[in-house]
């Protein structure tokens, strides 16, 4: 607590951080999507289509330099942004004959600038595919129509709000749990293997202060400031989402979040459940290290345990059942994921309420049966032996 | 008059390890009792247990006539302790820090503002009582930490090696202190110690262990008498030389 850079970390650190992080990914994107235009690729094309239509068309995009002449497919990778046509049989026979001629086009597209340029090419190649259908359907006398029975248009209902619900709740959940870590894991080490390292704990535990109150207020303390990181990150997250949806043009004052009072209601619950669970089994790991240098180094392993139920409860289909109402930190990620999508149902919260409050009192269990080994007390490796001996 | 404190058939087990075994003995108010032992002997581990932050495995200790083990806030409350391996916050200074452990002792505050300023200057912290702890000197920390254990005024007084890694001048500061305490404030202290001579000066009577094990309990004659020796030196080498 004596220590306020810890706080700014956590605290202030996220509220500037999405919008920052948001605006940023956003230039970057931009820039490098304009280098893509700019930057010219060589279409070397076969000259047995020096007579059709192919060099006009390519050569309409200023961002080609057509070239007509033969190449060889494996020189065509040595050459800087190059792509190749060449076309199978003979184009002008082929058409005549109403066959489907063949048009290949080579080149690396592993490389991203050649593979997008692939894209292009190909999609000024099937507007003459559709002009080229079209002369031969007239030709036959029937309409452009024929070759099209059927004509699929999607109308999407969803509202842009859902679509912002479905955004968040899927990503939220994530960085939420992530943040209630990193928020309770460093006060948790400070405040256990820190005042062991600085051998201050042992004091604490001659005054006839009992020791469940020093558990609790040094867990208060853990909890406050995950829940503090949390809360904030939670809303500079929205925050910056809204914000980002109204730069891409969307109807801001039709953008407004489907969450209900009761989803927010049910959020928070969530959220400081959640805490309780993290700051708790931040406290009982933390303990177990004499030393930060100790701690750290269970930090990693902690974080991977709580990321990978959040990061399971991402994948597509991962629903709230009674099984996955069971599994800490999947549970909530996926209550929280379904409140921001609007989705969620009365049973299915109470029946995730219930569970994490259980964890979270187990882990506030766990903790404090390690706090009270006299190991801990005396600033001692915590013997484990002796704690399942005394357990 | 009864005991301030009493170790009674004290023992403690690590694992496979016997630190202490059957150490009784008693401290009275005004009494400076020393505790003795070669590296190991179990004399921190006796004195923790004196004051409830291990819990023995046979035995049991009181303080004031209280059962550290079944009343522990109660018998802290009586209780001024200090080991080697405690260090001060280093944020705070020496009067914050005194002030906060005096709120954890549920001192009233004017009285705790009285008895800080009363300890400031027995001590003689006033010249560095706005710098943080983490700043101090050795001796100015000890001197700090020694006025902590009485920030709250208890009865008894345990100290394990409050002496060690000081100068001369800085011990036997300490040493006066722990004097004026007993013959002045009537307090009960134990303290353990390495130098023999601080017992000779100081002390009523010795508690020597040695392998977690009481050798002597009694004054400094009687240690002479049974080990048949002129100097407390030789007869405590003759006391752990097994
Ligand atoms: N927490 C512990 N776990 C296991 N063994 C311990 C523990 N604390 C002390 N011991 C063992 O108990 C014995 C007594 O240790 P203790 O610290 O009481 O000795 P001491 O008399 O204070 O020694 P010193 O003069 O070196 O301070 C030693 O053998 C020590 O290794
Ligand atoms: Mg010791």
């Amino acid at each position: 607590m004596r220590d306020k850079r810890t706080l700014y970390l956590v605290i202030l650190l996220p509220f500037f951080l999405y919008p920052a992080l948001f605006f940023l990914i956003g230039k970057v994107g931009q820039s490098q999507a304009g280098k893509m235009q700019q930057e010219k690729v060589t279409v070397l094309i076969d000259p047995a289509l020096e007579q059709t239509p192919v060099p006009g068309l390519i050569g309409s995009d200023p961002s080609f330099v057509v070239k007509v002449q033969a190449f060889d497919s494996q020189a065509l990778t040595e050459e800087k942004n190059t792509i190749g046509i060449r076309v199978d049989g003979n184009y002008a026979a082929g058409l005549a004959a109403n066959e489907s001629v063949i048009l290949r086009i080579t080149g690396d597209f592993s490389k991203d600038l050649l593979d997008g340029r692939k894209q292009s090419i190909t999609g000024l190649l099937n507007k003459l595919n559709q002009s080229l259908l079209e002369e031969r359907l007239q030709g036959v006398k029937l309409p452009p129509t024929f070759a099209q029975p059927l004509l699929i248009q999607e109308e999407d209902l969803a509202k842009p709000s859902q679509r912002i619900g479905k955004v968040l709740g899927t990503y939220a959940p994530m960085l939420l749990m992530l943040f209630i870590f990193t928020g309770c894991i460093y006060i948790a080490i400070d405040i256990t293997a820190g005042e062991k390292e600085r051998r201050t704990l042992q004091t604490l535990f001659t005054t006839p202060v009992n020791v469940r109150e020093i558990i609790a207020g040094k867990f208060l303390a853990v909890a406050c400031v995950g829940l503090a990181s949390a809360l904030m990150n939670l809303f500079s997250l929205v925050f910056a989402v809204l914000l980002q949806a109204k730069i891409m043009g969307g109807n801001v004052s039709a953008i407004s979040l489907a969450v209900s009072a009761q989803g927010w209601v049910w959020m928070i619950t969530l959220i400081v459940l959640s805490t309780v669970f993290l700051a708790a089994l931040s406290m009982a790991v933390s303990l177990l290290a004499n030393s930060y240098k100790e701690s750290q180094s269970y930090v990693s392993p902690l974080m991977m345990l709580v990321l990978i139920p959040a990061v399971m409860a991402q994948m597509p289909g991962m629903e709230l059942t009674m099984t996955t109402a069971l599994v800490p930190v999947l549970n909530i990620c996926l209550a929280i994921g379904a409140i921001f999508k609007g989705t969620f149902s009365l049973p299915a919260m109470v029946l995730v309420v219930f569970f994490a409050l259980l964890y979270g009192l187990l882990a506030l269990y766990l903790a404090s049966h390690i706090f009270g080994n006299e190991n801990v007390v005396t600033g001692e490796k915590v013997n484990w032996k002796l704690l399942r001996g005394r357990g | 008059m009864p005991a301030s404190i009493e170790a009674r058939n004290l023992g403690k087990r690590f694992g496979e390890v016997h630190a202490v075994q059957e150490v009784s003995f008693e401290v009275h108010p005004g009494e400076i009792v020393g505790l003795l032992g070669p590296n190991g002997a179990g004399k921190t581990t006796t004195l923790r247990m004196l004051a409830g932050l291990l819990a023995p495995t046979a035995g049991e200790a009181f303080i004031n006539q209280h059962s550290v083990q079944k009343e522990p806030l109660v018998a802290r409350r009586a209780l001024g302790f200090l080991t080697g391996d405690m260090d001060l916050y280093r944020r705070l200074t020496p009067v914050e820090l005194l002030t906060y452990f005096g709120q954890l002792y549920e001192v009233p505050r004017p009285e705790l503002r009285r008895r800080i300023d009363e300890l400031v200057e027995a001590f003689g912290i006033g010249d560095f009582k706005d710098k943080h702890c983490e700043k101090l000197s050795t001796g100015q920390k000890q001197r700090v930490s020694i006025a902590r254990t009485l920030v709250h005024d208890p009865a008894v007084v345990v100290l394990d090696e409050p002496t060690t890694g000081l100068d001369i001048m800085a011990s036997e500061f300490i040493l006066q202190f722990i004097r004026r305490m007993a013959r002045e404030n009537g307090k009960a202290v134990i303290f353990s110690t390495h130098h023999l001579d601080e017992v000779e000066r100081l002390c009523d009577r010795v508690v020597i262990i040695h392998k977690g094990r009481l050798q002597h309990h009694g004054d400094i004659d009687s240690a002479l008498a049974a080990t048949n020796q002129a100097r407390l030196a030789d007869a405590f080498f003759e006391m752990v030389q097994f």
